[in-house]
């Protein structure tokens, strides 16, 4: 590396990893902000989860007195939920009731019905106060419990019926058993099963993809305004190094504190998935097997990182492009502002659905922005379809090209100085 | 006497107002020149013309010999400038700012320890050169620019405004490091100023410029007995017609 490149790459990570906003703002605040949110959503959810599972008690107006209702009321009490018998019309005893609290009136000849081979209705207060999830978890158990109870009569009633019979077999003939194909072989897991494991990687590519470009854009934007709002860059035109130095320096200087917050950024975001969603437990049927078929080919990581490279250094030249352009740093945070619309709209479009799915307009649009293609590269790593993702390499590599050009030639130009763009409204002369 | 600086009919527009107007002017080797003018007279663009910031539309501009568009790089070797604004890098101390700039010219790590040494002593910031220059004073910030752009011991020294915004003392003490430094290494000193007494101590040679030209070039003793006043200042206002 030529050493007033050098010189100036080691400037550039030097004073933006000791500016506290950059530091702080954009590596210490999201890598400490997203654990603690984590661990403070997954305590709150732990704590909300133990309080309405831990003292459940249910009040019950049994007008029936029957056998079966006994059953239900012994099969609250064998899943730890205290029965509370209380008497009268259940209109009169909602006063008792606190936030959460249920209330199961069982009507007179509820078993007599069941028995005799007709239906009948339990009906269930819940008292809401707060609209707590405490209070939904509450009524759900009691829900639950319910449902539980009724497959097991509804199990032994047919059995009375017909005791020579799988009551399971009557009751279910019909039984669906999923085989998803992928790259030609069959696996013994569900499409659900699948969309879940599956949506986690398609979602996180792009999301982490449009991260870091926003980072990097942010960064390089904002270095070249402070250079102009502390009036560094008048001498630094001056000095004996080249233009292009100066440009790469400041590239490179980007590329590497966006890269350092990106994994400060990433380690957070699954520490707080992790902590949000729990530990996955092992996926129903051959999902492991399944993972391995969708294991990305090393081609598939070198047209990602060679897409991810493109659209970086792209979106670094169009940063520090504007970035000229602005007076002040405010000015240049308000130019990215804009300009990072096109950087999240294909991602926001690929975690929505398919491209191909669109009209052929907006699909058009979305393939003339070149931040599309290291998404499509990060959808391809799993479906394997990398033919749009090479042809976007190439029309990366031109874009990119077509950019450093403009950037190098304001950079070698007068225009790196007298450039203007202003937000403000100008003064009377 | 070889030639420092070489500008004949120089002219730079933008857009559509022409800032400097056909300036032609020559500074000799080791001389300490002044530029004086009002505000908007085009110092600063001729400056930044000379510093290779910006390109002129017509005209030709040379420092030491070298073409300052054909051989801008080369130019770049031989002078340093000092903006009217020059800032230093925030989050960089004092020391390495100096050590950083020195690194650009100097290739051994002896010429630019020797350099930095020069630095810190024309700074006479002492231990505060290990604090961020985002604590300094403006007075210290400029010290700190002025040690920056004289430690290198250029063939041509630019200064826009040095002495801009300093307090008497401040100032003072400025103006004598730079007349001394200049004379003890033979550095070429081409300074902007509105200071008229600034400009009369310290300075071998004035130009007067007025709406982008250039309008009386000579020595301040000789200029001020030609327009019969008492002052630099006096025979500026005379030049441009205001007196």
């Amino acid at each position: 590396m030529p050493s007033g490149l050098r010189l100036l790459v080691i400037k550039e990570i030097k004073d933006l990893l000791r500016d506290p906003k950059i530091l702080v703002g954009i590596i210490i605040f999201p890598a400490l902000l997203l654990p603690l949110m984590g661990a403070a959503i997954s305590v709150s959810t732990g704590s909300t989860i133990e309080k309405a599972y831990g003292n459940l008690s249910i009040y019950v107006v049994d007008e029936d007195n029957g056998s079966i209702s006994q059953a239900l009321l012994d099969y609250f009490g064998a899943n730890n939920v205290e029965v509370n018998k209380i008497s009268g019309p259940p209109e009169s005893s909602l006063g008792v009731l606190s936030g959460g609290d249920v209330l199961l009136c069982i009507p007179a000849g509820f078993t007599s019905n069941i028995t005799g081979g007709n239906w009948s209705g339990v009906v269930i207060y819940v008292n809401f106060k707060d609209f707590s999830m405490v209070e939904f978890i509450k009524s759900g158990r009691v829900d639950q419990i319910i449902n539980s109870f009724r497959s097991e009569l509804v199990r032994r009633l047919v059995s009375e019926e017909a005791p020579d019979r799988d009551p399971n077999a009557l009751l279910n003939p019909i039984r669906q058993d999923y085989k998803s194909v992928i790259k030609g072989e069959a696996f013994r897991i569900s499409p659900a099963v699948l969309q879940g494991t599956v949506q986690m990687q398609t979602l996180m590519g792009p999301i982490v993809i449009m991260l870091v470009l926003i980072l990097a854009m942010q960064i390089a934007a904002t270095s070249i305004a402070i250079e102009k709002e502390a009036k560094t860059l008048e001498t630094l035109l001056t000095v004996p190094v080249s233009r292009m130095s100066i440009l790469f320096g400041k590239l490179a200087g980007s590329v590497t504190v966006a890269l350092l917050a990106t994994v400060a950024n990433v380690f957070a975001f699954t520490y707080y998935i992790g902590a949000v969603l729990g530990s996955a437990g092992a996926g129903a049927g051959d999902l492991g097997q399944a993972g391995l078929k969708l294991a990305p080919a090393p081609e598939g990581y070198l047209i990602l990182g060679l897409s991810i490279f493109g659209a970086l250094i792209s979106a670094l030249a169009i940063a520090l492009t504007l970035g000229t352009l602005a007076q002040d740093v405010r000015g240049a945070q308000s130019i990215i502002g804009i300009v990072i619309v096109p950087v999240f709209l294909p991602a926001i479009f690929m975690m929505m659905g398919d491209i191909s799915a669109l009209p052929p307009a907006m699909q058009a649009v979305l393939y003339l922005i070149p931040f599309t293609y290291p998404a499509l590269a990060s959808q391809a790593l799993i479906t394997g379809n990398y033919g749009m993702s090479l042809i976007g390499l190439v029309y990366m590599a031109c874009f990119t090209l077509a950019m450093l050009y403009i950037a190098a030639k304001i950079f070698s130009s007068e225009r790196i100085m007298t450039a203007r763009i202003s937000f403000r409204a100008r003064k009377a002369d | 006497m070889p030639q420092a600086i070489f500008i004949k009919d120089l002219v730079k527009e933008f857009s559509k107002r022409r800032a400097v107007d056909g300036i032609s002017m020559e500074v000799n080797e080791g001389d300490v020149f002044g530029l004086i003018g009002p505000n908007g007279a085009g110092k600063t663009t001729t400056l930044r013309i000379i510093a290779t910031i910006i390109k002129p539309t017509s005209g030709q501009v040379a420092v030491c010999g070298k073409d300052v568009v054909r051989e801008a790089a080369e130019v770049r070797r031989l002078i340093s400038y000092l903006p009217e604004e020059a800032g230093a890098y925030q989050n960089l101390t004092g020391l390495e700012y100096l050590r950083l700039m020195a690194s650009f010219y100097y290739r051994s790590e002896e010429e630019v320890e020797t350099a930095v040494a020069e630095g810190i002593r024309i700074s006479a910031l002492g231990d505060r050169l290990r604090d961020k220059s985002s604590t300094y004073s403006k007075g210290m910030k400029r010290r700190l620019q002025l040690a920056r752009a004289l430690m290198v011991k250029p063939r041509l020294a630019i200064l826009d405004e040095p002495t801009s915004g300093l307090d008497v003392t401040h100032a003072f003490q400025l103006r004598k490091l730079i007349k001394e430094y200049a004379g003890m290494n033979r550095i070429t000193v081409l300074l902007s100023s509105h200071n008229m007494l600034e400009v009369e101590k310290m300075c071998d040679r004035v130009a007067f410029i007025n709406a982008g030209r250039v309008v009386e070039v000579g020595k301040p003793g000789e200029l001020v007995s030609k327009y019969g006043g008492d002052t630099l200042e006096e025979a500026f206002m005379k030049v441009v017609g205001f007196a």
